[in-house]
């Protein structure tokens, strides 16, 4: 019964998409591209990921266009020309290809809770994060457990540079408002 | 069970809804209407999003279109600012 509202989704987010991509004038794509946002994250919280949705909200809808927005304080938009860009036809087949190239992996993925996916199949591994991952590290989420303690380390890596791209962001901004 | 499948379809008849207002959302003309349409868009997600929960009993949703409708004021703002006076989205 879900299946309608998620096809409805998808096609939502694949017409904003191609609209985000031939729209000429770069603010009207940058709305377009948060309203992708809105409908990306809608679709990860329909397949039952509300962490990842959450996360494209926020970055996709909110952090993103408002830093696209301040960088294109800085551009000149183009005035000419109609509303949609004249797509050049070469990569117009490119990303064509890539995106049939995506498409053919589609069937060979497992269904959303399948328990014969390799993931739970492979018991010796999930089954030893599922079954001692609360004894070894005191965190009830298993994928918590999994991201903040066995690869802790590679999780506060990324942490550095997302602290880091917060810094240099916040050092540009500073400048372009001072001068 | 009838009424999970009345929310589903309700959340299903909002998300074609959403493909309309894209359309104006992608047409313009202005931007003004580019802005309203985003912002429609957003308050739609959260309606979709509390549907969903109410459906699929999955009260976490609700957090998820909580956040949705703050960033939603954000977004809007952020952009009718950036088009009265160029650059002044701070």
């Amino acid at each position: 019964m879900i299946a309608p509202v998620g096809y409805a989704l998808v096609a939502f987010v694949v017409a904003a998409a191609v609209a985000t991509a031939l729209l000429r004038d770069v603010l009207a794509a940058i709305i377009l591209f948060a309203a992708y946002s809105l409908g990306m994250a809608l679709l990860y919280t329909l397949l039952l990921a509300p962490d990842v949705g959450l996360t494209e909200a926020v970055v996709g809808a909110g952090v993103t266009t408002v830093l696209l927005l301040l960088t294109i304080a800085e551009t000149v938009r183009p005035t000419d020309g109609g509303a949609l860009e004249r797509p050049d036809p070469r990569a117009a087949v490119a990303c064509g290809a890539l995106a049939v190239v995506f498409g053919l992996t589609l069937p060979d993925l497992p269904a959303v809770g399948d328990p014969d996916s390799p993931v739970i199949a492979y018991e010796r591994v999930t089954g030893y994060y599922l079954s001692q991952s609360y004894a070894e590290t005191g965190v009830e989420n298993t994928v918590t457990a999994v991201l903040a303690a066995y690869r802790g380390f590679d999780t506060f890596g990324e942490a550095t540079v997302v602290f880091a791209a917060g810094v240099a962001a916040m050092v540009v901004l500073r400048r372009e408002v001072l001068t | 069970m009838i009424v999970e499948q009345a929310l589903l379809a309700a959340a299903a008849a909002l998300v074609v809804l959403a493909a309309a207002v894209l359309y104006r959302a992608v047409r313009g003309p202005t931007m003004q209407d580019r802005v309203v349409a985003v912002n429609v868009l957003g308050t739609n997600t959260v309606v979709i999003l509390a549907l969903l929960s109410a459906a699929l009993d999955v009260p976490s949703f609700l957090d998820i279109a909580l956040v949705y409708a703050l960033l939603n004021f954000l977004m809007a703002v952020a952009i009718s600012k950036f088009t009265v006076d160029r650059g002044g989205v701070m």
